[in-house]
């Protein structure tokens, strides 16, 4: 079920009243809400149920072993199952098709072919945010973070449907604690709410689809028909596009989830201002990046080993990032490209910032984002190729719309803009009467709602991974 | 501490929360109850759809008894990015085939089949790729193999539609409104994924998919929208069989679907070109997810068992041009 639909206007209002109406009877509401969610997974595909709830049981069964032994060896061999159990779900749905293909055709180079069937596996929605939310389950439980949940909360942080699809993949020792008592019905942030849903909507449909419908997928698709202006112009689009449906998808998850009580952490913060590589996955996608550091690059060691061991880290820890995304060779050269920029950035150490002036800084790592987001959207590496070839073909502009530029302005803009005045103004958003906000809501669902092809709105870019 | 914590956000109780859901429920029943019952149309058969419907019902009735809905959508049609519908849906006269047998005519023949001259090559310039979610990517892979001759094409799928289900979007005249914005020489049609919808027949009475009586009243659709691309033999139209499913309740729509495109092409072989897929990917009417390409075993379909993945758009694709080569050059 996607957010900005019909399905799922008629879905929250229902759950919301019952979710407070249950509130206070939690072996009453804790049942629900897992049931809520699961009806709303089981509409992507009933079937994908059967693995999330196994996911869950498995999952559960290591916490509880590793909670129960006092051998610490043993207790990292549970984690370790659980964990490549974990991964090899993952591996399996996400990564099956890439590695009998792909994968496959470079062995076949050197007489190595794999020996597996060609199949096409369904991928379950959601699988690569709830498979990563497990992971931190048993982790933090192993290193003392967390405490055994019981099976109905485990169930609960795993499939809690705002979270569920796209993330942010919130910890375990983040979510769990909220599960203990029930959420105070006189606390509820019911103005950041509805804001944040309100502009989530207006970031997903009114923006992030027009750029794509209007500039994105026109030249990404057949970029051989298009010059100079237009690739450009689609690179910068791309960049604004992907920053709203997913920031935008993310706001909509932040907001249903105040509505109903619970907190989320924050998962995007101004990314377009960054000034460096690492200050963009400081702003860029926040709760996979601390999940990448805390879980892989440092267990990999971190920057314990001397320069180039630190080096080594943050390059396969990029690597694997890019390879989280998606299964095809673009990704993975994605998450290297940014990894080189890492390990760059490190080299260089704090010369780059005192000697280069702010706001070079910025522009050269926006438009390097912009360039890795060319790569990040292209279906494969001639298309990559192809399409650097048009940015370097002089043409006629054809798709440089008022519209299209202004969008793109002011997704990136607003980035930029001194944060102090733009969070005042989301602040006082935020504490207007609720039913004032209602209202608004109201009319910006009929406005973003009218500019809906008749085809329905597209999936969230994010939904793919 | 969260920042909706320290910038004392939490000051609301979850009773204002249910207010505003019932403020915000009450506004979009009263200025959009009226759009419901078509998202229903838009969803796949199955319980989420019968409940939706079940709930647009009466939101239908509430909007329909006063002016807001209608207002609404007038002040708000100019944000749709919807083009424009052209006349003579599939309910207007003609959509049914009349009683007279109907004479046959030079159109119904390909010359070449028959071993007379072939027409001469039109140079192709602009060509329409359309159809529901099954001409996506083979709009793309088209798109890209056309454009170092510098033929403009114009990608136009429209996803989840189906020509047994108006509700959506009307083929009739969706076809009509493309072919007077675009006027392309050559028309690329993939569509069926999404039929088997019940159609009303001669009589007006609605017919269930998918006996002989559907089938026809498939096909005079089917025709319609021929007729409409073909442009009085202006256009050549190049209409795609749909490759057998996974699933087999679907394949046995789609086995109609196929049946009714041979037969509604029958009046202009030598305008309306059938591209049968079924033999390229499904050998024998019999699902697979990987055909021999050059020698090797390669993943045609994607996971849903419906579509072509890339590869298989390829192919696709490469049938395709075979075919408008016949008829043009480039």
């Amino acid at each position: 079920m996607l957010f900005p639909t019909i399905e799922f206007a008629i879905f929250f209002p229902i759950v919301l009243v019952l979710s407070w109406a249950l509130m206070s009877r939690q072996p009453l509401w804790k049942p629900f809400i897992v049931v809520a969610s699961y009806v709303f997974y089981a509409a992507a595909d009933p079937l994908f149920c059967l693995l999330l709830g196994g996911i869950t049981v498995g999952n559960q069964l290591a916490v509880w072993l590793i909670h129960r032994s006092d051998d610490e060896r043993r207790r990292k061999w549970i984690t370790g199952i659980a964990v490549a159990g974990d991964l090899l779900t993952l591996g399996v749905f996400k990564y099956y098709g890439f590695f009998v293909t792909d994968v496959d055709e470079v062995l076949d180079a050197v007489s190595l072919g794999l020996p597996f069937p060609l199949l096409t596996i369904a991928l379950p929605i959601g699988i690569s945010f709830f498979t990563f939310q497990a992971i931190t389950y048993v982790v933090d439980v192993k290193r003392g973070d967390a405490e055994p949940a019981s099976l109905i909360d485990a169930a609960i942080y795993l499939s809690f449907f705002p979270h569920l699809v796209a993330g942010p993949i919130v910890r375990a020792s983040e979510f769990l604690p909220q599960l203990q008592a029930p959420r105070d019905p006189n606390r509820v942030a019911v103005g950041a709410g509805l804001a944040l849903v309100a502009l989530g909507l207006i970031k997903k449909v009114a923006i992030a689809d027009t750029l794509a419908r209007e500039v994105v997928d026109p030249v990404f698709g057949v970029p051989e028909a298009y010059f100079t202006p237009d690739a450009i112009l689609a690179a910068y689009a791309y960049a604004a596009q992907i920053y709203c449906d997913f920031s935008g998808y993310t706001d909509i998850a932040i907001g249903l989830a105040l509505l109903l009580g619970f907190v989320f952490p924050q998962n995007f913060n101004s990314p377009y201002r960054a000034t460096g590589f690492r200050d963009f996955w400081r702003r860029w996608h926040m709760t996979l990046s601390r999940f990448l550091r805390d879980y892989l690059y440092i267990p990999l060691g971190g920057s314990r080993g001397g320069r180039l061991f630190t080096y080594r880290n943050l390059l396969i820890t990029m690597v694997l990032g890019g390879l989280w995304h998606g299964a095809a060779w673009t990704f993975v050269l994605w998450g290297a490209f940014h990894g080189v920029g890492l390990v760059s950035e490190h080299a260089l150490g704090g010369r780059i910032g005192r000697q280069t002036p702010a706001w070079l800084r910025w522009f050269a790592t926006f438009n390097l984002v912009c360039f890795g987001w060319i790569l990040f959207r292209s279906q494969d590496l001639d298309l990559f190729g192809t399409f650097l070839g048009r940015l370097v073909d002089p043409g006629p502009a054809t798709l440089w719309t008022v519209p299209v530029l202004l969008a793109i302005l002011v997704v990136i803009g607003m980035q930029v803009l001194p944060p102090r005045p733009v969070e005042r103004l989301q602040l006082r958003i935020e504490r207007l009467r609720p039913a004032l906000l209602a209202v608004a809501l109201a009319f910006v669902i009929l406005l973003v709602g009218a500019t809906v092809p008749s085809q329905g709105v597209p999936p969230f870019i994010y939904f793919q991974f | 501490m969260s920042r909706f914590d320290r910038e004392g956000a939490r000051g609301y109780t979850a009773r204002d929360a249910v207010k505003a859901m019932v403020i915000i429920v009450g506004l979009l029943i009263l200025f959009a109850g009226g759009s419901i019952g078509s998202s229903a149309a838009r969803m796949d058969q199955g319980i989420g759809r019968d409940l939706v419907s079940a709930v647009g019902e009466p939101t239908e009735w509430v909007a329909d008894r006063l002016p807001l809905d209608e207002a609404e959508s007038e002040l708000t049609a100019g944000l749709s990015p919807d083009q424009e519908l052209g006349e003579g849906g599939f309910d207007a006269a003609g959509a049914v085939a009349g009683a007279r047998i109907p004479p046959i005519t030079p159109e119904a023949f390909d010359p070449v089949a028959i071993g007379a001259p072939a027409p001469p090559k039109r140079p192709l310039e602009t060509v329409l790729v359309t159809g529901d979610s099954l001409a996506t990517p083979l709009d793309t892979e088209l798109a890209r193999r056309l454009a170092p001759d510098g033929v403009r094409v114009i990608r136009d799928p429209h996803l989840a539609t189906g020509i047994s289900n108006p509700d959506l979007v009307d083929w009739g005249r969706l076809s009509a409104g493309q072919m007077r914005r675009d006027d392309p020489d050559a028309v690329v049609v993939f569509i069926g994924a999404n039929e088997g919808y019940a159609i009303p027949g001669p009589d007006g009475e609605e017919i269930e998919c998918c006996g002989t009586d559907y089938a026809a009243a498939y096909a005079n659709r089917v025709r319609q929208v021929m007729d409409t691309f073909r442009q009085g033999g202006e256009t050549k139209v190049y209409w795609l069989t749909v490759m057998t499913p996974r699933d087999r309740d679907a394949a046995m729509v789609i086995k109609m679907v196929n049946a009714a495109i041979e037969v509604a092409a029958e009046p202009w072989r030598s305008q309306v070109r059938v591209v049968d897929t079924v033999p390229i990917f499904t050998p024998g009417e019999r699902y697979r997810d990987a055909i021999d390409v050059d020698g090797t075993e390669t993943i045609v379909r994607e996971s849903d068992g419906i579509h072509l993945n890339e590869t298989g758009a390829g192919i696709a694709a490469d049938a395709v041009l075979e075919r408008i080569d016949q008829d043009f050059t480039r």
